[in-house]
Parts: structure tokens; C-alpha cells; sequence
């Protein structure tokens, strides 16, 4: 695993990213090996992140990273074997609400922790989080919403994923929702950031 | 409108604040009672103590911040009606001063939906438009300013806001992109540049649509006018306000977008930093030449991008606070306070706020530990806030009764504090209203 990778990402210098990326392939690397290493250098960012070093700008730029490291690596991947998935994930910002930034933040961060992610966008109705569960077979639900009017939305969301006799966990996140808000929806938790949200998950999961 | 003393070049700022907050607290009112009048005085010379953080007999609770929309949802009013039906807010709007007796006046934004039709308007959607009639207004984030055209922007904010910007979020006026640079019309064959699009078919649409918008506005403001002061006859002050941002929030919300923004930090650190610095003295002048249109002796920041979880405190000294101070310290040397509302938290920029001279901000907490707010910052500042908007539209009387009484053993006492909400929120009870109101009278 290619050390200096890891450095440029963690240090936020992007040209570095992807000339390093550049050189390693022409030098034999394997996509696998530079994936490995964007891994790592994202293991590195989350910490921070969870510690207070890092903030939403390197959490943002750190995606831009990846997702130009991936379109590198795409043409190269095809034989490639898919890394097991720790599990499934439905994400969407609530009926009534169109704010998706903190929820893209969320949905890369939980892609990069091994998860598969099936993101419903914004102004998503209860049925189609509904849907969503029953044809991906997800275990967890996250629902998002930046507003106070996302409240009600979330938890009649809450209620027919219930109602549907899904068998999932559900949490909630948002720049007003707190405790209170937990209880009132009836889901199952809450998380203040991207990094609350992959800890969650990777607790359901363990516990599943 | 405010008319400067003849003095004005000799007085310091904390007398020209007093010549400010004089000139608003003496703003002529039709009353319709003496008991009106006798109530409105009452309130507005206790609000005032409070700005001037002079002994008091108590604080006061102000729901504008937070139940502006639920004074008339609690009649049925539902979004749409905010944004085009403002003659129907005047009834629940008077209804409810009448039976809450608040202490300062609780009405919603004046939306100007029939012109944000008529302009195209980009960055929003509202109810009756794209949003369903319940709900109110959404901002819509776009990237409105290229990475490319940061140097475009610092050269001249101003001609890239009327001759961009304006443009891209308002297609209706598009045409605005024709002028030319005015500074430059000095002689008289440049007033060919100057006017020649004004004899241009599209221009002249435009122009047609703009006095159109201008006569729905007029239309408008008769209404909003008219409740608000129907309103004040009944004894109810209002502060006066001229909205602001910072100039990392104005390029940020408005014209980059957050992801741009946040990634430019990294990308093109000078370009942002020079963006930040043109902003300041075109800001400091706008706020200035509106209170002094308007008599408002005070601008209110929405403030988004420096809170906690966005920047690390380095990120926010560097890119955030700087140029924010100098548009405030601008201010403050004009008379003018900066009411400061601090979504999210700012439990890690007490400090900086504390920088500020005394008595130059209010600062409205949503989600900020209210107890070091109490010890570094409470002598020197108004404080308003925190009560949760969480609280108010799924807790109960009881708990929103504990919250407050909690603020009021912190703030109780201070020189200068305002029982206000953290941030906006749709419904709640009457009850748990009253119980806010109720908490500053024990």
C-alpha cells in the first residue's frame, strides 16, 4: 500500500492524488492495492473527523478525491472482485424537504465504510422508502431533513416502514433533530454527523 | 428614514447607536387607544434597556425568530398564504397580539411571491410554485459564480451582481447583462454605451416586467404595511432589521454553493480571501444606506457557514471571522448593531465574538452551550436564544416550561437577555407558546 497515496489524500493535496495514482498504475500497482490505500487514507479523515481535526470541507473534498481516483481505476477494475458489503442501506432526505448536502455527505461516508448505499434523493414519500427496503432486502433506513417541517414527514416514515412489518433500523439526522425528535418519530436513533451515522450502522450490523 | 445630526462627525459610535436606537424608539405610531400607547411604551423602553443593558424589571420573550409562521398557521394559514396572501394574515395575525399580549410583535417574512413569479426566481421554491400550498419557502443552493470568476467578482462586486448574478437567478431580467460598466461613462459619447440597451426590444420587455413587479410589490407592502402598523396602534414594537450575511456566507450560500465554497478552501485560498475583502466595504455601505432609509438601527446576519461543524476554529479565523469583524467593526463605528443569528453552535467561537466592543452585538444562540455563553460573553452582550425548536413543536408545556426556567436562572439576571427560540419551526400549542411568553414574568 502505497504510503505517499495515503499522505497526499489525508493532506488534502489533490493534484498529488492524482499524479501518484497516475504513476503507481504505470508502475504495475493494482487498482486493488490503490483502492486499498484511498481505504486507509479515508480510515484516517473519519478519525479526524470523529476527533475534531477535520471538518466538513475535507470530508467534501475528500469525496471529490475518491471519485476521481475511482473514474482512474474504473477502465482497470473490470476483473476485479467486489469486496464483501458489511450490509444494506436506504438514505433519503424526507418528503417535504429538498436538502441533500448533509445527506450526500452521509451516503459517501457509509459507501466508503463498506456499505451498500441506495440513495432516494430528496422529497422522498414514506411509500417509496417502503418500496425501497422490500426490493433492495436493506436492514437499515436512514432518513435525513434539514427543516423543522421534516418532523411529521419522518415520522410517517417511521410509522409505515413499521406499519410494513419491515424488519429494519431506522435513524434519523438533521441540523434540528435531537433526542426529542428521536422519540417523537419513534426511530431508533440519531446521529449529529456523517461519522455518527457509519457508527451506527456498524454497531445494527454487528448486532444483526 | 433616518436624518444624521449635524454633529454626526463628532459623536463616537456608542453615542451614534443612541442617536439610532432614539430615532426608532420615537418612531411616530397612530395609537388606537392610551392604553395601546401606554402598553407599546412600556414594551419598547424595556426592549431598549435591554439594547442598552440598563437595569430592567425583566426580560422580555420575542417568538420572531422562531413562531413567525406559527401565528398564523394556528389559524389555518398554510404556506402558500404567507407567500401571496398577505391581506389574509392581518385577522389571525391581530388576533393573536390581542390574546397573547406579547412582548414585542410576531408576524411571518413578507414573501413577495407574486414578484418571485414575475422575476423567474431561481434559488427558491415556495408554496403555490414547485412546494406543495402547506409548505413555506426552500432555499435552492446552485453554483451562481464559476470558480473561474472569482478576480471578475473582486474587481467589481457590484457589476458582477447586477450584470451576473442577477441574470442567472432571475432569467426575467436577463437583459441586465447589457450594461455597461458605469464607472467609465465620463464623456458624451459614452452615453451611447450607457443607454443604448435601454432602446433594445428585450431590454424594454424587461423593463416592462420590472415595473410590473414594482406595482405587485407596492401592492404588496400596501398590505404588510398596513397589518404592521395595525399592529404597532395595538402596542406591539417591532426591532428594526436590514437582513446580512457574511461575505463568506454571501459567496458561499448565494453565489458558490457549499460544496464549492468548502472545496475552494483548498483549491484557491487567495481568490476566496480576496473575494472576502472586496465584499466588506460594498456591505458595510449597503447595510448603512439602508438604516438610514429605513430608521432600522440594527443589521441581522443569518449565519450559517462558521458554525462549529462546518470549519475547524483555524479555517474560521481565517477565512470566516476576518473580513465578518471588519463589516461589523464598519457598522459599529456608524451606530449600528449587529444581531447575530448563530445557527447551529458556536461553542468554540465565544472567543471571537468576545473581541467585539461592548454592546455592539446581539447574540441569538440556537444550539450553543448556554453556560459559557453566560460567563464569557454575557456582561458585554445581549444574548438571546436557545430555546429549542425541537422543543416547541414535539415536547410538552412542562418541558418547554423546565427549558426556559433554565435560561431564566442563567439569564435571569443579566444585564441584557431576550427569551427567544433557536430557530424557526411550523406548529406548536398555544400552551406551549404561553409558557414560553410566561417564563420572563416569574
Amino acid at each position: 500500500m502505497s504510503q505517499e497515496l495515503i499522505d497526499a489524500i489525508t493532506d488534502m493535496r489533490e493534484d498529488d492524488v492524482l499524479r501518484i495514482t497516475n504513476e503507481l498504475l504505470n508502475g504495475g500497482a493494482s487498482p486493488l492495492d490503490i483502492l486499498n490505500a484511498c481505504k486507509a487514507a479515508m480510515e484516517v479523515i473519519g478519525q479526524r473527523f470523529e476527533t475534531g481535526e477535520a471538518f466538513i470541507p475535507e470530508l467534501i473534498l475528500a469525496g471529490e478525491m475518491m471519485t476521481a481516483v475511482s473514474d482512474i481505476l474504473k477502465p482497470r477494475m473490470a476483473e476485479e472482485a467486489p469486496g464483501d458489503k458489511l450490509g444494506k442501506i436506504v438514505l433519503g432526505t424526507v418528503e417535504g424537504d429538498i436538502h441533500d448536502i448533509a445527506k450526500d455527505i452521509v451516503v459517501f461516508m457509509l459507501d466508503l465504510n463498506g456499505f451498500e448505499v441506495t440513495d432516494l434523493g430528496v422529497d422522498v414519500p414514506a411509500a417509496r422508502f417502503v418500496e425501497a427496503v422490500q426490493e433492495t432486502g436493506a436492514t437499515i433506513v436512514g432518513l435525513s431533513g434539514f427543516l423543522t417541517l421534516a418532523y411529521d414527514p419522518m415520522k410517517e416514515t417511521v410509522a409505515a416502514l413499521r406499519e410494513n412489518g419491515l424488519n429494519v433500523k431506522i435513524m434519523i439526522g438533521g441540523g434540528q433533530i435531537d433526542e426529542q425528535i428521536r422519540d417523537y418519530t419513534g426511530a431508533d436513533a440519531y446521529g449529529r454527523d456523517a461519522m455518527a451515522a457509519v457508527a451506527l450502522a456498524k454497531e445494527w450490523v454487528k448486532e444483526s | 428614514m433616518f436624518v444624521r445630526p449635524d454633529n454626526w462627525k463628532e459623536l463616537s459610535p456608542m453615542e451614534r447607536r443612541k442617536v439610532r436606537l432614539d430615532n426608532w424608539q420615537n418612531a411616530p405610531v397612530q395609537f388606537m387607544s392610551p392604553e395601546a400607547e401606554a402598553n407599546y411604551k412600556e414594551r419598547i423602553g424595556r426592549l431598549r434597556k435591554i439594547y442598552d443593558m440598563e437595569p430592567h424589571d425583566r426580560p422580555i420573550a420575542d417568538g420572531f425568530m422562531g413562531a413567525n409562521e406559527y401565528v398564523v398557521r394556528r389559524k389555518g394559514m398554510n404556506g402558500k398564504d404567507m407567500v401571496y396572501n398577505h391581506e389574509k394574515l392581518r385577522e389571525p395575525l391581530l388576533e393573536f397580539h390581542n390574546e397573547f399580549q406579547p412582548d414585542t410583535a410576531v408576524s411571518p417574512l413578507p414573501y413577495p411571491g407574486k414578484v418571485m413569479d414575475l422575476l423567474n426566481y431561481q434559488t427558491y421554491i415556495w408554496g403555490g410554485q414547485k412546494l406543495p400550498d402547506e409548505l413555506t419557502i426552500q432555499a435552492v443552493e446552485g453554483e451562481y459564480m464559476m470558480a473561474d470568476e472569482y478576480r471578475v467578482f473582486a474587481a467589481d462586486p457590484t457589476d458582477f451582481w447586477l450584470k451576473k448574478y442577477i441574470p442567472r437567478v432571475m432569467p426575467a431580467l436577463g437583459p441586465l447583462a447589457m450594461l455597461t460598466e458605469f464607472p467609465r461613462v465620463s464623456e458624451n459619447v459614452d452615453l451611447i454605451d450607457m443607454i443604448l440597451p435601454f432602446g433594445l426590444p428585450p431590454f424594454q420587455a424587461m423593463l416592462q416586467t420590472l415595473m410590473e413587479a414594482g406595482n405587485e410589490l407596492m401592492k404588496m407592502l400596501g398590505a404588510v404595511g398596513q397589518t404592521g402598523a395595525m399592529i404597532a396602534a395595538s402596542g406591539f414594537p417591532s426591532m428594526g432589521f436590514n437582513i446580512v450575511k457574511t461575505p463568506f456566507d454571501y459567496l458561499g450560500d448565494t453565489l458558490r454553493g457549499t460544496k464549492g465554497i468548502l472545496t475552494d478552501m483548498y483549491r484557491r485560498p487567495n481568490d476566496l480571501l480576496a473575494a472576502c475583502e472586496a465584499y466588506v466595504p460594498v456591505l458595510i455601505n449597503a447595510v448603512v444606506n439602508a438604516s438610514d432609509r429605513n430608521g432600522a438601527p440594527a443589521a441581522l446576519y443569518v449565519l450559517h457557514k462558521g458554525a462549529d461543524a462546518f470549519m475547524s476554529q483555524p479555517q474560521f479565523e481565517k477565512f470566516y471571522w476576518p473580513t465578518w469583524k471588519q463589516v461589523m467593526m464598519g457598522l459599529y463605528e456608524e451606530g449600528i448593531v449587529s444581531y447575530l443569528f448563530i445557527e447551529g453552535s458556536y461553542n468554540k467561537r465565544l472567543q471571537n465574538l468576545a473581541e467585539m466592543p461592548e454592546k455592539s452585538l446581539v447574540c441569538h444562540f440556537d444550539q450553543t452551550e448556554m453556560g459559557p455563553v453566560k460567563d464569557i460573553l454575557s456582561d458585554k452582550q445581549i444574548i438571546a436564544g436557545n430555546v429549542p425548536a425541537s422543543l416547541m413543536a414535539t415536547g410538552t408545556t412542562d418541558e418547554v416550561r423546565a427549558y426556559c426556567g433554565n435560561l431564566m436562572d442563567l439569564f435571569g439576571d443579566a444585564p441584557g437577555y431576550i427569551m427567544a427560540h433557536g430557530c424557526y419551526f411550523e406548529n406548536t400549542t398555544d400552551d406551549k407558546m404561553r409558557a414560553f411568553m410566561d417564563s420572563v414574568k416569574r
